[in-house]
């Protein structure tokens, strides 16, 4: 029972920050980056070639990994999104064909075939009879000091405030003399560094592979649809419902079935209630 | 108006005509490229009559192309039906199955309607695996299976009756009353119901449409492959090469849909040559983004501006 | 005739429209006025069927509408415009009135739009141009799309016409042509009118009674002259009292 309990906070909190580095994109611009799964992806893979090909130390391969997902954050805004900015569906249509491009460029460099990830601390954590080993901790309390770094970034510093005010109203904020244009680019680089962290965590939870970012992106979706989409808050929570539902399902059914469990909720909560549990708006 | 419509029959016909003639004309390979190009033409006529003009975007019409292909599979591999029987019955449990798409597009549209598609697809892919894999064939899936005609050429035509008696019906539906009633469904469903129209009625004829063209597509294309497998079906590249099709072409055109799944085909066979590794899927989907990405109404619409053009460019020779 | 009785609806904690009654035999015009967030707009929307009314009754020609969807109101003959005008954005002006003039059947639906004759003759009982019928919405002007968005509404052809704002943005010349368009259908048609407007001027010609609301209620009913010179009318809605 306490396995499951700290199992599922341990997992939730990690899905919490990739939800929240996908819902941050739409509650700013409105639009939906189902490239997202590929800043996972890519924040894997140059981990991995800068702290398992090249040798560097394992914390400035994760210092890399973030600033190269927010380059590309940055880039993917710049590059694709700005030009179809107003066509929602174009976006979304977009991002998608970008994603399996990344993939086939990923083929391309990494070769198809899966790669394992050494643990980023090895070892197992004891929390009475309960266990997990120390990586996804670390993910976990990783997950919750950059959760809280926006949490303060967006309440203390003018900049963050910016990003609220443009989330909740974005004519009013322009009004009030924000350049929307800075507030998205910085918002694209902070989704692409969350992602690129959340993809070291999930490459050496799971295992690197080019197809690897199909999963993260359902997860995300799933998260800030039974949250809300664009509800920051929403993602935290649903992030809690669907880590805690995943850990029951694998531990007490069947581990095959972690992500039907998870499809099931969109489902349903689709269906009873269209704009989430903290939905403010619906698409 | 009639005469864009006989302009557009005529332009069946000569397609009609140059596909019959082709593989008398072409080598095995590049019909066998036929072949798959036309069922993939199959795949993207049936999104694009439920997606291609409504707004309800599908991203899990591999879901709807998978039921038909598993069920004749199951039916001829382990119950020995015929496929006459196991055929046709794939097409109705496919379009029980689009009713399931039906059902959140009572409530939902656009994104989340994407979305609960694609989580229908994955679902499928999670289950098929888990549930009774000694009946499905699990990961692996099914081998072996029955076939309705060998060889190339024999294919081709298969394909070619199917992808012509389909798309043109399709075609001709799109440019009825329904076609009209369709695009403003996508532009203002409400204002559809204050023009005295049941919306719901409408969508469910677009659906079971396309859920027809899925099945029917799905099951005769892993008659044709001869095998069955979750990740060759329930696969965001699968949905990938559809929607791709659908929206280079040029979405809710149906003849667009079916240019734009040729157009990728050879596009990746005309590739293979220059770039025969993994290098030329990087390319193929760089240029579907770079063209998407220019044009998104698609093909369709770069031809008929330039149409367009030149209508206003003899327009403009004839008054000066 | 139209009958409504005692519609109430509230959203959240507002109360947007309390027990409203209203009856307009047919052939009979009745014009509703208030101020800005009156309730106006919500009445309509009660009325089609587009948002549901916490309780009251509508009823068409005495038969209850309150379980009909919207397109079904439409169909017994009760449409309406909307205030801000909604076309459909991607197709031409013809096709827009097409959509009003299908039967709701897939029979008819499935076939070919041969001839426009139905489409041309109420797109230029409005005052479109034939040119015009070929534009798309996102072409036309203001006063345009209120034609549009009429002729649309006609082309269901309504026993009862809910007109919301249709004359906001027109030049006098045009509310005149909408104005006789409406006076003639309503004596070879007999069609009745609920006409919600600012404009008193243009509406004046229109209507036999009016109905004030203010604040989701109705605050006064009776002839154009009667509510106008009202005191307690000029107080809430005209505010020169």
């Amino acid at each position: 029972m306490l396995q499951i309990l700290v199992q599922g906070l341990v997992l939730s909190g990690f899905y919490a920050l990739i939800a929240v580095g996908f819902t941050l994109i739409f509650s700013v611009g409105r639009v939906l980056n189902l490239a997202y799964g590929s800043f996972l992806m890519l924040g894997g893979y140059i981990y991995y070639q800068g702290a398992q090909v090249v040798g560097l130390p394992k914390f400035p391969s994760l210092i890399i990994a973030g600033i190269a997902g927010a380059v590309f954050g940055m880039l993917v805004y710049r590059i694709l999104v700005k030009r179809l900015s107003g066509n929602v569906v174009a976006v979304e249509i977009a991002t998608l064909i970008l994603a399996v491009v990344v993939q086939a460029a990923v083929v391309l460099v990494f070769s198809p075939s899966p790669k394992s990830m050494w643990p980023l601390v090895p070892g197992v954590l004891r929390i009475g009879d309960a266990s997990v080993t120390y990586n996804i901790f670390i993910a976990a309390v990783v997950s919750w000091i950059l959760l809280g770094g926006l949490f303060l970034f967006t309440g203390m510093t003018h900049m963050g405030r910016a990003i609220r005010a443009v989330s909740m109203d974005s004519k009013g904020a322009v009004i009030s003399g924000i350049d929307p244009e800075r507030v998205n680019i910085l918002t694209w680089a902070i989704s692409g560094t969350f992602g690129a962290i959340a993809g070291v965590f999930l490459a050496t939870y799971t295992q690197l592979d080019p197809n690897m970012w199909v999963t993260p992106l359902i997860i995300a979706v799933a998260v800030v649809i039974v949250g809300g989409i664009g509800s920051i808050l929403g993602s935290l929570v649903a992030a809690h419902i669907i880590g805690m539902l995943e850990t029951i399902t694998t531990s007490l059914i069947a581990a095959e079935l972690r992500g039907v469990a998870t499809m099931l909720i969109i489902i349903a909560v689709l269906l009873v209630a269209p704009k989430g549990l903290f939905g403010k708006s619906e698409l | 108006m009639n005469s864009t419509l006989r302009r557009g029959i005529y332009g069946w016909i000569a397609f009609a005509v140059v596909m019959v003639i082709l593989p008398h004309v072409v080598g095995t390979g590049v019909t066998r490229s036929f072949v798959f190009a036309m069922y993939l033409a199959i795949f993207a006529v049936s999104w694009d009559i439920m997606s291609g003009r409504t707004g309800y975007i599908s991203f899990g019409h591999p879901f709807l192309i998978g039921i038909g292909g598993y069920t004749t599979a199951l039916l001829t591999y382990h119950l020995h039906w015929p496929l006459f029987l196991s055929i046709p019955t794939a097409v109705v449990i496919t379009m029980i199955g689009g009713t399931l798409f039906f059902f959140p597009a009572l409530r939902i549209r656009g994104t989340y309607f994407a979305l609960v598609t694609l989580a229908f697809m994955e679902l499928i892919y999670g289950l098929v695996q888990v549930i009774a894999p000694n009946v499905t064939g699990g990961t692996r899936g099914l081998s072996g299976l029955e076939t309705i005609v060998t060889g190339a050429i024999p294919n081709y035509y298969l394909a070619l009756v199917v992808l012509l008696v389909l798309g043109f019906t399709m075609w001709l539906v799109i440019r009825t009353h329904i076609g009209t009633a369709l695009s403003a469904v996508g532009m203002d469903e409400d204002a559809v119901r204050a023009s005295g129209i049941n919306v719901t009625r409408l969508k469910l004829f677009a659906f079971m449409l396309s859920a027809f063209a899925a099945g029917l597509g799905g099951a005769l294309y892993v008659h044709y492959l001869g095998s069955i497998a979750p990740r060759a079906l329930f696969d965001v590249g699968f949905l990938f090469q559809i929607l791709v099709a659908c929206l280079l072409g040029g979405a809710g055109t149906i003849s667009g849909p079916i240019a734009g799944a040729f157009f990728l085909t050879f596009l990746l066979e005309w590739l293979r040559p220059y770039f025969p590794g993994p290098e030329r899927f990087l390319i193929y989907g760089a240029v579907a983004l770079v063209l998407y990405v220019y044009q998104p109404n698609g093909l369709h619409e770069l031809v008929r501006n330039g149409l367009k053009r030149l209508n206003q460019l003899k327009l403009s020779r004839n008054t000066s | 005739m139209l009958e409504a009785k005692d519609l109430s609806k509230s959203f959240g904690g507002l109360k947007a429209l309390q027990q409203v009654t209203l009856r307009a035999e047919f052939g009979h015009s009745v014009g509703i006025i208030g101020p800005n967030g009156a309730g106006k707009t919500t009445l309509f929307n009660l009325l089609t069927g587009e948002i549901k009314a916490d309780s009251g009754h509508v009823s068409l020609d005495g038969m209850s509408i309150d379980t009909e969807p919207i397109h079904e109101r439409v169909k017994l003959g009760l449409a309406r415009t909307y205030q801000v005008p909604r076309p459909f954005a991607e197709i031409s002006v013809r096709e827009n009135i097409r959509v009003s003039m299908m039967e709701d059947n897939l029979k008819y639906m499935l076939r070919v739009a041969w001839d426009d004759t139905g489409e041309q003759e109420i797109a230029e009982s409005v005052g479109f141009t034939a040119q015009q019928l070929d534009q798309l919405p996102s072409e036309l002007a203001m006063g345009d799309l209120r034609k549009l968005e009429l002729a649309r509404t006609l082309a269901t052809n309504p026993k009862v016409l809910l007109l919301d704002e249709v004359f906001a943005g027109l030049t006098y010349g045009e509310i005149e042509h909408i104005s006789n368009l409406l006076i003639e259908r309503r004596k070879t048609h007999g069609t009745t009118y609920l006409i919600v407007s600012h404009d008193l001027k243009a509406l004046q010609p229109l209507v036999d009674d009016v109905l004030v609301i203010h604040g989701g209620n109705v605050i006064k009913k009776g002839t154009f002259d009667e509510v106008v010179s009202d005191p307690q009318v000029q107080n809430a809605y005209l505010g020169t009292g």
